[in-house]
């Protein structure tokens, strides 16, 4: 029973990395640029969203609109800015300008928001739970895996069937060769920025009504994000949920043999794929 | 000459320190083939490179119809209905044939005039509507042409621009494929090809540049020039062969 509702646990958690993950598969996965800045955006959004809730005393629903909204122009003005100057084939310009950018972003939330932990008041909705069988599962983790399927599954069709998806796949494969057949590569990557973005608006709220927040916390969420997506397989939508749901599991599993291995356990699995499938479970070999 | 459709003027060209073109006087007409040969080196596909503004040139050195589009985008050349198959195909690998050519028709110039289908494409490379599922790097080096092809027919150029499309291939494939050249000009798109085989050029071209070092060093209608000619202005006088 301890381990059922440890593997249950799991992939409601994996529901919310799945959240951290999506917008990582189409930056790193699909157009290959390193945004070292992924962790602290969701925390930027999810600090302006608890900020706005106790100011305008605004519901968590009404914030995740905001925050998704803010998200894209968010993700817009990153591309504009800095990756549309670094990205290309080689990684390193874009995880050196997003690593500094990301330290600046810290220390900027530290400024702003001090080192408390903050979460997000959300009403009944916490702590609603119902029993499935032997086991107590909460309503608000089943929301956030659901809003996680439908996310996924809606990228994953955009991607491969959309004229937007075509132009994003297009160019990452030989961004010159789009341009040759009429894409504007900048104003792709601009999209597939404020999408992946956007999401990290849904992340960012139900990361808040979940646990806590704090402005270091970054760190995690990008860890988390880079591992589901490699676990995955890169470039695969779906293998990044996948993979958010392998970590899950095995956090929920390990917290369950110790409470202080739980962790751990994520970072030895993702090791452990790495070696023996280092392709990901859905990448190509 | 008002009847050109594209044309340089005066067309210099540099790879930072490198100056690759000097002054090139080039122009094609609507319906017409003009081959371009020349030595590795000569500077036919940096030519092609700066029409299509993937080097920077001053905007009066290309133009289209008259206007000025030097150092246009790429993706602002294609709506304005210039079109180029690249030299080494370039294919999208990892999409499908139909998801490859889809990014031709998603982008595609506005000048439709020459009302380029799927059905049109399927029916000149038959195989491609066989194959259109498939990822192209699993087909052959000519089916991977013909998608190139393809994807560049889609974006409804009035002017084709062709880098050494027989390049690798087997020569029966070449003829294939060079045997679709007239029906694509059919409806008045004008094609520029960049080709190796100087007697390959010769026959499908109305008329022919020769370049040497960044030079326009022969131009004249295919049928009129000599091999003689061709020669020398290839490998320049002092190494004239022939």
């Amino acid at each position: 029973m301890l381990w059922l509702d440890g593997f249950v646990q799991g992939i409601l958690l994996g529901g919310l990395y799945a959240q951290y993950a999506l917008g990582m598969a189409l930056m790193f996965g699909v157009m290959r640029v390193v945004n070292i800045t992924h962790g602290d955006l969701v925390i930027l959004l999810a600090l302006i969203g608890i900020s706005l809730a106790t100011t305008f005393s605004l519901g968590p629903w009404s914030v995740l609109v905001i925050l998704v909204v803010l998200g894209a122009i968010i993700g817009v003005i990153l591309q504009r800015l800095i990756l549309n100057r670094v990205v290309g084939a080689d990684p390193l310009p874009s995880l050196i300008a997003t690593f500094g950018l990301s330290i600046a972003l810290q220390n900027a939330m530290l400024q702003i928001w001090s080192a408390d932990t903050r979460s997000l008041g959300g009403g009944d909705i916490v702590h609603a739970s119902f029993q499935l069988g032997p086991l107590f599962v909460g309503v608000l983790p089943v929301i956030v895996l659901l809003t996680a399927t439908v996310l996924t599954g809606g990228l994953d069709v955009a991607l491969r069937s959309t004229r937007f998806g075509r132009a994003l796949r297009a160019a990452s494969a030989d961004v010159e060769a789009a341009a040759l057949t009429g894409v504007n590569p900048k104003t792709v990557y601009t999209g597939a920025t404020a999408i992946a973005v956007a999401i990290l608006g849904f992340a960012a709220v139900f990361q808040s009504l979940r646990s806590t927040v704090a402005p270091a916390d970054g760190a995690f969420q990008l860890i988390y994000a880079f591992e589901a997506v490699i676990i995955g397989g890169m470039g695969s939508i779906w293998g990044a949920f996948l993979g958010a749901m392998a970590l899950g599991v095995s956090q929920s599993v390990g917290f369950r043999i110790d409470p202080g291995f739980g962790i751990l356990a994520g970072h030895l699995v993702f090791l452990i794929i790495l070696a023996l499938r280092p392709q990901g479970f859905l990448g190509r070999g | 000459m008002s009847a050109a459709l594209l044309s340089t003027h005066g067309l210099v060209a540099r790879y930072g320190d490198f100056q690759a073109l000097y002054g090139i006087d080039f122009e094609i007409a609507a319906g017409e083939v003009v081959a371009l040969i020349g030595a590795n080196g000569a500077g036919k596909s940096t030519l092609l490179k700066s029409i299509m503004g993937l080097l920077s040139v001053a905007p009066g050195m290309v133009q289209l119809k008259g206007r000025p589009v030097g150092g246009a985008k790429p993706h602002r050349m294609v709506a304005a209905g210039v079109a180029i198959v690249p030299e080494g195909r370039r294919l999208f690998v990892g999409m499908s044939v139909i998801d490859n050519l889809r990014v031709a028709i998603d982008h595609a110039g506005k000048s439709a005039a020459n009302g380029w289908t799927l059905e049109r494409l399927f029916a000149l490379f038959p195989v491609l509507k066989e194959k259109q599922a498939v990822p192209v790097q699993s087909l052959s080096g000519g089916q991977q042409q013909m998608v190139a092809i393809g994807r560049a027919l889609l974006s409804q150029p009035r002017v084709l621009l062709c880098d050494e499309i027989s390049l690798g291939l087997a020569p029966k494939v070449v003829k294939e494929i060079y045997q679709a050249l007239p029906s694509i000009c059919e409806t008045g798109t004008a094609i520029v090809l960049v080709e190796q085989d100087v007697g390959l050029a010769r026959s499908s071209s109305n008329r022919l540049y020769c370049m040497l070092e960044g030079r326009v060093s022969l131009t004249g209608r295919s049928t009129d020039i000599s091999r003689e000619a061709i020669g020398e202005a290839y490998f320049g006088g002092a190494h004239a062969v022939a």
